[in-house]
């Protein structure tokens, strides 16, 4: 069945679509990540406008967030006040985000930044993960069992100033790195057209040494938020928010979400983490070779003014 | 705008009235008499040159299932044109242009071992849509000349670029054939040599097919007619199109209400994520 985009502006097959958000909702309940990494490439290759696929995508993760978070919220496994200072910088970044988005499209670069940014991020974490879990594969095979949590161990990041104390988290850290990460990840969200809870989730227990059982909550919680306010400000400014695809990814995306939360209970952790990092680094690598091989048409078009900009 | 929803016409049926319509020559159709543009110079007793054309729908509606439509173009040339020679043959074209666009061809070079977009040039004003339907082959329709001046043809469109384009000058006529392409491959630019059908000696008929990714706006459908290479006559109608319903309130809204439209979109994604969440709750 045929659905016409009032904002993408074309005709597209809405089962396709549906089927789209319902296969990267399942990966992401599988997995515990957003799915905009996958999405966004998805959408763009299905002949959706870049543009239009970025924002769009800020709404569904909006969606798949908001639905993770209220379960973690009734698990208490949230800590607010980390969230809060990670959305600070979040909204910030993502403000920085849209404005060089505006930018790189008129200089025709956006393609290449969205390529090469794919290409380096997806490739170091998957790169990471990959070693991360085999490393733990290797452990439970021979029979090591490694204590994830080493307190008092701190790093250059703990004797930073500006210390603040998070109950919740039972940290007390300097608000900079959070900041900073927060205001990252927005900006990377909002360029990309992720969420950045693959990299936000690394970031809290390695860099910050926050317990593993607050992370995900509080990371998605930021993510909720950031991903928000993205979603109006690509409104505002690019105006390429498509609320008709964005409902139609986000049901599909959700249901999908149920099923492979069900299925990921089923695995081991290293198990999930080792499948999630050779699928990261297929998508960075796809991002790769369009960057390197001859493409089909060296010429591309874009409209720059009038109908249909 | 708001007369959109009111002439859901299909095309069958609006060819219906287009025929009527000739029949008792209507007012609402334009008629354009070109005296003295023609090139029949000091042929004075065909001054009655006449073109009339109709159209199935002068309105497009995009609603949520638009997968694309067609226009059928209806003309009749007028009884008492006498050809100059009686052998000689009526050739005609119909140009459909879309609302202009400033578009931006960029070129692909090979730059530290990626492929990036490196030289560009943009053509302001071009048509966003552009058929052209004709009898035969466009370049033995009339002097370059005469389809230049009225873009009959896809290599006789105007495509005035911007001034300040890095593109050495002997690269640009690639940029322009790249360009063509490239539109012709969006299913936005065509050029139909034999589109064009007689039904009598004096009536004709076309159709022309509006791929689902037109962009919204007034149209301009033209019609020439030709004698041995000479331009007899000329007409121009307008055709709209345009999002009704759904569409138009959303687009609307996402250009008017951008702050609102952006809210609605977060409440939304929040709604499903909560209503999924409770759906599924298994607790």
């Amino acid at each position: 069945m045929q659905l016409y985009l009032p904002i993408a502006e074309i005709p597209v097959n809405i089962f396709v679509i549906f089927g789209m958000g319902g296969a990267v909702g399942f990966l992401s309940g599988l997995f515990g990540i957003g799915g905009g990494f996958l999405l966004t490439p998805l959408l763009i290759f299905s002949g959706i406008p870049p543009a239009v696929s970025v924002a769009t995508v800020t709404t569904q993760v909006v969606a798949s967030s908001a639905s993770a978070v209220i379960t973690y919220w009734r698990r208490k496994a949230i800590d607010f006040k980390l969230a809060f200072m990670l959305l600070i910088g979040g909204i910030a970044g993502s403000a920085l985000g849209v404005v060089l988005f505006d930018v790189l499209q008129s200089l025709g670069q956006l393609d290449l930044v969205i390529s090469i940014s794919y290409v380096t991020f997806l490739g170091t974490i998957g790169g990471l993960m990959l070693v991360e879990s085999l490393r733990a594969i290797r452990r439970r095979r021979t029979g090591h069992v490694p204590s994830a949590r080493r307190p008092g161990q701190h790093n250059w990041i703990h004797g930073l100033p500006f210390k603040m104390r998070f109950r919740q988290s039972k940290l007390y850290v300097s608000v900079i790195p959070i900041l900073f990460l927060g205001s990252s990840i927005g900006f990377l969200g909002t360029v990309l057209g992720i969420g950045g809870g693959f990299m936000m989730v690394p970031a809290l227990i390695y860099l910050l040494r926050v317990p593993t059982g607050i992370v995900i909550g509080t990371s998605l919680l930021q993510i909720l938020f950031t991903m928000a306010a993205a979603t109006i400000l690509h409104s505002m400014s690019t105006q390429t928010v498509d609320i008709v695809l964005a409902l139609t990814l986000m049901i599909g995306g959700v249901i999908g979400a149920q099923f492979g939360a069900r299925m990921g209970q089923n695995l081991r952790g290293e198990h999930l983490r080792l499948l999630l990092a050779l699928l990261v680094l297929g998508v960075g690598l796809r991002f790769a070779i369009d960057l390197l091989l001859t493409p089909e048409n060296v010429y591309s078009i874009a409209i720059m003014k009038g109908a249909g900009a | 705008m708001t007369s959109f929803a009111s002439c859901l016409t299909s095309p069958l049926a609006g060819a219906i009235v287009a025929l009527s319509l000739l029949a008792s020559s209507s007012m609402t159709m334009a008629q354009v008499k070109l005296g003295q543009t023609t090139q029949a110079g000091g042929q004075q007793e065909i001054a009655t040159q006449d073109l009339v054309t109709s159209m199935s729908s002068d309105i497009v509606s995009i609603q949520s299932n638009f997968t694309g439509t067609e226009i059928v173009i209806f003309g009749q040339i007028s009884d008492g044109l006498k050809k100059s020679h009686p052998d000689s043959k009526y050739d005609l074209a119909i140009t459909v242009e879309g609302p202009s666009q400033d578009i931006t061809t960029r070129r692909k070079d090979r730059f530290l071992g990626v492929w990036i977009n490196r030289h560009y040039e943009t053509f302001q004003n071009v048509p966003s849509f552009y058929a052209a339907a004709t009898t035969r082959n466009v370049g033995d329709l009339a002097h370059r000349d005469v389809l230049d001046d009225n873009a009959i043809g896809l290599f006789h469109l105007n495509l005035p670029v911007s001034g300040h384009s890095g593109v050495p000058v002997n690269d640009r006529d690639d940029f322009r054939k790249a360009f063509l392409e490239l539109r012709q491959q969006e299913g936005l630019y065509s050029e139909r040599p034999g589109a064009i059908q007689f039904l009598t000696n004096t009536m004709f008929r076309t159709t022309v097919p509006l791929p689902a990714n037109i962009p919204v706006g007034a149209y301009k459908v033209r019609s020439f007619l030709f004698e041995d290479g000479s331009l007899l006559a000329r007409q121009e109608a307008q055709l709209y199109v345009g999002k009704v319903g759904f569409e138009q309130l959303t687009f609307n809204l996402s250009r008017n209400y951008p702050f609102f439209y952006g809210l609605l979109a977060v409440v939304l994604a929040v709604l499903t994520g909560w209503l999924a969440g409770v759906i599924f709750r298994r607790d």
